[in-house]
C-alpha cells in the first residue's frame, strides 16, 4: 500500500515540479477565469438580474471552462519526444499512473477554484463569510469528479488528431449531474441555507465522483497500451 | 456466424421491419381512435415512444459489447458494438425530431428542459462522441479502445443523469404502459404501440446486421491487402 501510494506520489509530484517551475496551466486558469468573470460582468444585464443571484452558475460555469483549459493538457508533456513510453515502462501499475495525475490536476485546479471564488465573491460582492467552509466542501467534491473524469477523457483527446477540442464534447454531456447538483447546492449554501438542507445534491455529487474514479482506475490502462 | 447467414438474417428481418412498419402507420393514420385530450398530435406517440425504448436497448448493447471487447479483444464485439451504436444514433434522432414536434402542438414550445427530453438529447451526443473518438486516431485499434472506453462511461453515467434531469419539475406525461398496475393505454392504442414496437426492433436488428456483415467485409479486405495476396485496387474493385 504505502508502495503504491509512493508511485502516485511520484508521478504527481513529477508534474507539479515542472508546473511549479514553468507556471504555465496556473497562470493561463488563472488568467481565463479573471477574465471569464469580467466578461460575465458584461454579459449579464444587472437591471434583469443581479450577477449575486446567479453566483453559483457563475462559479460552476468558470471552474468547468478554466478547468477543461488545463485537463486538457494533463498529456501534452508526455506527448513529446516519446515521454510516454517512459512513462509506462517505469514499474507501476496503470492506475497508480492514472491517480498520480488526478492528484497533481487536483492540486492545480483547487488552485484555479480558490482564485474563482475570490475573484467572482470580489466582482460580484457575493458574501462569501456565512457558509464558507461548507461552499468550499461541496467545491472540493464537486472538483474531485470533474478531475478524475476530465484526467480520463483527456488520455483519449491526447491519443487523437482532434486533441483538446475533442474533450468538451466528450465531457459535457456526462458533467450534467455535477453542474445541476453542484450549482443548487452551492446556490443554497451561498442563500444561507445550512449543509443539511443539501445533503441529497451532495450525495448524488458524491456518487458522481465514485464512478468517475472506478471508471478512471478501471478503464485507463486501456488507453495506454499499445 | 458466416457472412451469409448474417446477409439473410438482415434481408429476413428488414421484409419483415419493413411489413410492420407499413402496417403501423396504416394503423396510425386510419385504425386506431383519436385521443381525446390532445387530438390528432397524439398520434406521433407511436412513433416516438418506441423509437426511444430502442434508442436506450441500443446504447445498452454498445455498453455491453465495448466492456466485453477491452476485457477479451475479440474484433467481433467491436464491430457489433459499433453496429448497435449507429443504429442507437438512428432512432436517437427520430426522437429528437419526434419530440419537438409533438411538443410544438402539446405543450406549446419546440423544446424545454423535461427530462426525458433532455436525456435523450445527451444520449445523441455520447453516441456522435463516440464516432468521433473512433474516426480521430492513427491507429484503428487505439480508436476502438477509445470508442469502447466513451461507450462504457457514457453508460455508467446514464442513471445519474437520469437522477439529475428529473431534479427538474417534469412536464413529461407520465408513464402510460411500464406501470405496476398494468397499462391505462385504451386497448388499440395499446396495440398499435405493440406494433411499432415490434417494426421498429426488427428494422434496428435489420440495420445491425447489415451494417456488422459490412464491418465484418472491410476487415477481410484489410485482412487481405495487408496479407499481400491480393494488391490494393484489385480488392476495391
Amino acid at each position: 500500500m504505502r508502495r503504491y501510494l509512493r508511485q502516485v506520489w511520484a508521478i504527481a509530484a513529477k508534474d507539479l515540479r515542472v508546473e511549479l517551475r514553468t507556471r504555465e496551466r496556473v497562470v493561463a486558469m488563472g488568467a481565463f477565469v479573471v477574465l471569464t468573470s469580467v466578461l460575465f460582468n458584461y454579459a449579464i444585464d444587472r437591471t434583469a438580474v443581479h450577477p449575486r443571484e446567479i453566483a453559483a452558475g457563475l462559479i460552476w460555469m468558470t471552474i468547468v471552462l478554466g478547468g477543461l483549459l488545463g485537463l486538457g493538457r494533463t498529456f501534452e508533456l508526455e506527448k513529446e519526444e516519446g515521454a510516454m513510453d517512459g512513462l509506462l515502462v517505469a514499474p507501476l501499475p496503470r492506475d497508480a499512473l492514472f491517480l498520480g495525475k488526478v492528484l497533481s490536476n487536483m492540486v492545480i485546479m483547487g488552485l484555479v477554484v480558490t482564485i474563482t471564488l475570490a475573484v467572482i465573491a470580489l466582482f460580484f460582492q457575493v458574501d462569501l463569510t456565512v457558509n464558507l467552509l461548507p461552499v468550499v466542501g461541496v467545491l472540493a467534491v464537486g472538483t474531485l469528479g470533474f478531475v478524475a473524469l476530465g484526467t480520463l477523457f483527456s488520455g483519449i483527446s491526447a491519443g487523437t488528431r482532434m486533441g483538446e477540442t475533442l474533450l468538451p464534447i466528450l465531457l459535457f454531456p456526462l458533467l450534467v449531474p455535477l453542474v445541476v447538483f453542484g450549482v443548487s447546492a452551492t446556490s443554497g449554501l451561498l442563500a444561507g441555507f445550512p449543509l443539511s438542507e443539501v445533503g441529497d445534491s451532495l450525495r448524488v455529487m458524491g456518487a458522481f465522483t465514485v464512478v468517475a474514479f472506478a471508471a478512471g482506475m478501471g478503464l485507463f490502462r486501456f488507453l495506454v497500451e499499445e | 456466424m458466416s457472412l451469409a447467414t448474417i446477409r439473410w438474417g438482415a434481408l429476413v428481418l428488414a421484409l419483415l421491419g419493413v411489413g410492420l412498419t407499413l402496417l403501423f402507420h396504416w394503423q396510425v393514420f386510419f385504425w386506431v381512435p383519436t385521443e381525446a385530450s390532445m387530438g390528432v398530435v397524439q398520434r406521433i406517440f407511436y412513433i416516438h415512444v418506441p423509437a426511444a425504448w430502442v434508442g436506450f436497448l441500443a446504447f445498452g448493447i454498445v455498453a455491453l459489447c465495448s466492456a466485453i471487447y477491452l476485457w477479451i479483444g475479440e474484433e467481433r464485439l467491436d464491430q457489433a458494438a459499433r453496429s448497435a451504436a449507429e443504429g442507437g444514433l438512428v432512432f436517437t434522432t427520430i426522437v429528437l425530431t419526434s419530440g419537438p414536434l409533438w411538443g410544438r402542438i402539446a405543450w406549446g414550445t419546440w423544446w424545454t428542459w423535461e427530462p426525458r427530453l433532455t436525456l435523450t438529447l445527451l444520449l445523441w451526443f455520447i453516441y456522435v462522441g463516440y464516432f468521433m473518438v473512433r474516426n480521430a486516431t492513427e491507429n484503428p485499434e487505439r480508436g476502438k479502445r477509445f470508442a469502447a472506453v466513451v461507450g462504457i462511461v457514457g453508460a455508467l453515467n446514464i442513471p445519474l443523469i437520469h437522477v439529475s434531469v428529473l431534479w427538474f419539475r417534469s412536464l413529461h406525461p407520465q408513464p402510460v404502459v411500464a406501470r405496476v398496475d398494468g397499462p391505462t393505454l385504451h386497448p388499440d392504442m395499446l396495440t398499435v404501440l405493440l406494433t411499432a414496437l415490434a417494426a421498429w426492433i426488427l428494422l434496428f436488428f435489420a440495420l445491425f446486421l447489415l451494417r456488422y456483415g459490412t464491418a465484418r467485409l472491410e476487415d477481410r479486405v484489410e485482412f487481405l491487402e495487408h496479407s499481400g495476396t491480393v494488391r490494393e485496387g484489385a480488392v476495391r474493385s
